[in-house]
């Protein structure tokens, strides 16, 4: 369990964090989401005590990172795939850090063959691919057998069965009660992987629920109905609560209120419907809207669109 | 708080001590095997040892061997002066500059690379980092000079030994001569490491310490006098070099002078460079 508690970080007069608040719990994949830029791994180098909090708090498992020794048996996490010595071989490079927490030399081999770099464990890692450099990151953050797993953007540069690897991996760890933390900047790739997510943008917490919950909430959610009669069934509508706005000559929008419910209302009132169905925005559109005024960087005219 | 419900795994990578939280004793001990294991699997170490035992043995004998064979040329006088210990340490100096590199390394090696985050993840505790890392290499560095400081007295001596100006190494003060030579690199390497934590980036501590090493000793010598004798035998060099003489020189401090002075250095520069390791975001 990873609490974070009115949690700020600000570097000059840049504020990377701005009070955030979240919990991270056992069993389950959490994602942690958010454009580039947005104070993800800021976060997560507070969570593992690299960088001091600049106010709040955060612990792991109720306690704070930096008073824990041999940490790598509770936390284990991957913060840079290229976080390594080019020079030195990948086995030899989880050996120094096996011995950091006394961990037991055989380990290394098993967690190489987990990520499945055995044949490649007498390569120096400067030769590594970026996709080899993730694996060797997770070997390293799985080495402790820890309870807690902290993943910043783990799929970057894997290829499609890398990938898919990944997301087994995280799943199957979450299955054995473990905590597990992952970051990633794709939507699509969380909707298939997490359970939970956090969502931030400038380093302030933009919504927290469960993934089916977020694409409920995200205000793509709607229902779209197709009428001659579009201005008597707007006023019913609304009588009844929804809010309606006009979608084309013969169209209504429809939120707040199921398509069943439109669909019986229509047919009480002797309404005839073309079309009624319900559009549910993908997880990209949601995280799109949600993060559109928190993007730290975009193409100005790529989102308004109006330039052409 | 739930319960975290997991099948049970390896039990090699049960936490090795069942009760309780190791002791910051425990974890020196793995940090300092740690940073054994990081310097022995890189080759910048390996080539930068060999090129310190080359220098302290080759230089040494080399120019003992140049002097021999002008040996007739000199007078009286000058036979009467040479000093035996001098010529046998003449590669100290340029061995301090391949002692000073791989100091820096052990820090910023590991900042280049990004590889300080796993460090400082694995070993929160930055201050046992820092000094795992000093007394790992010290030992190293400790066992490498003082073999190849003897080596060189020896060579050296047996080059001399026709001539009849050679000392032994039974000869007073002769013993604390090698391994104050070893001392010095010892010192001047633990001196490197705090610069590379301080500076974290190799170009600038390589050459903060090349100025201090190589640049400064020469600007200072160049101060009106008596300046320049009184500060040059303060410098972290000159402190050094004092420690391996047996005739002490008018210009240097007493062998145990160098060391205490020496060691004041590398005291100061352990205390800043542990307060900025922990103060600083990694």
């Amino acid at each position: 369990m990873i609490e974070a508690e009115r949690v700020s970080k600000r570097y000059g007069s840049t504020l990377a964090v701005d009070d955030l608040s979240f919990t991270v719990s056992d069993g389950q994949v959490t994602g942690f989401l958010g454009p580039n830029g947005s104070g993800k791994s800021t976060t997560m180098r507070m969570i593992v005590g690299l960088d001091a909090p600049s106010s709040g708090h955060i612990t792991v498992g109720g306690r704070n990172y930096a008073e824990l020794r041999f940490p790598l048996h509770e936390v284990g996490a991957l913060l840079d795939a290229n976080a390594a010595h080019p020079g030195r071989t990948a086995r030899n490079h989880l050996l120094w850090l096996a011995d950091s927490n006394m961990i037991a030399r055989a380990r290394v081999d098993e967690v190489l063959g987990r990520v499945g770099l055995s044949d490649v464990a007498h390569r120096r890692t400067g030769d590594f691919s970026l996709g080899m450099g993730q694996r060797l990151g997770i070997a390293a953050a799985l080495l402790g057998d820890p309870g807690t797993l902290i993943f910043d953007e783990p799929i970057n540069g894997l290829d499609p069965e890398g990938i898919l690897w990944v997301r087994q991996l995280l799943r199957s760890l979450a299955q054995e009660g473990r905590t597990v933390l992952v970051s990633s900047h794709l939507m699509g790739e969380m909707a298939l992987t997490a359970d939970h997510l956090i969502v931030i943008g400038r380093g302030r917490l933009l919504a927290s629920g469960s993934v089916a919950e977020f694409i409920e909430r995200s205000s793509g959610h709607h229902t779209h109905a197709q009428t001659p009669d579009a201005a008597a069934l707007s006023t019913l509508l609304q009588q009844k609560g929804a809010t309606v706005s006009a979608d084309g000559a013969q169209g209504l929008s429809i939120t707040g209120m199921e398509s069943r419910d439109v669909g019986i209302t229509a047919a009480a009132a002797g309404l005839t419907l073309y079309e009624l169905s319900t559009q549910r925005a993908s997880l990209e559109e949601a995280f799109m809207e949600l993060t559109r005024e928190h993007a730290d960087f975009r193409a100005s005219a790529g989102v308004t669109g109006g330039a052409g | 708080m739930s319960q975290i419900v997991r099948p049970p795994d390896d039990a090699s990578v049960a936490p090795p001590s069942t009760s309780g939280r190791p002791s910051l004793g425990r974890v020196f001990l793995a940090a300092t095997r740690s940073e054994f294991t990081k310097l022995r699997t890189v080759r910048s170490t390996v080539w930068a040892l060999i090129f310190t035992v080359v220098t302290i043995v080759g230089i040494g004998p080399l120019l003992t061997a140049l002097e021999l064979s002008r040996w007739d040329k000199r007078t009286a006088t000058e036979i009467n002066g040479f000093d035996a210990l001098l010529y046998s340490f003449a590669g100290i100096n340029l061995a301090q500059l391949s002692i000073g590199v791989l100091g820096v390394l052990m820090m910023t090696s590991e900042y280049g690379a990004g590889a300080i985050k796993l460090t400082f993840g694995a070993t929160p505790q930055r201050g046992l980092v820092l000094g795992a890392k000093v007394v790992t290499f010290s030992v190293v560095v400790a066992v490498v000079t003082f073999f190849s400081c003897l080596s060189a007295f020896l060579i050296t001596q047996a080059l001399l030994a026709p001539k009849h100006v050679g000392l032994s190494i039974s000869d007073a003060g002769v013993f604390r001569a090698v391994l104050g030579g070893a001392v010095h690199l010892v010192l001047i390497g633990a001196i490197a490491v705090c610069v590379g934590a301080a500076l974290r980036r190799t170009a600038g501590a390589v050459a903060v310490l090349f100025a201090v090493l190589l640049v400064i000793p020469g600007l200072v010598a160049l101060l009106p006098s008596p300046w320049n004798n009184t500060i040059t035998q303060y410098l972290p060099s000159s402190a050094g070099v004092a420690m391996s003489a047996v005739v002490q020189f008018p210009n240097l401090l007493s062998p145990a002078g160098g060391f205490f002075v020496l060691c004041g250095y590398t005291a100061l520069l352990l205390l800043l460079a542990a307060v900025m390791l922990r103060r600083r975001d990694a």
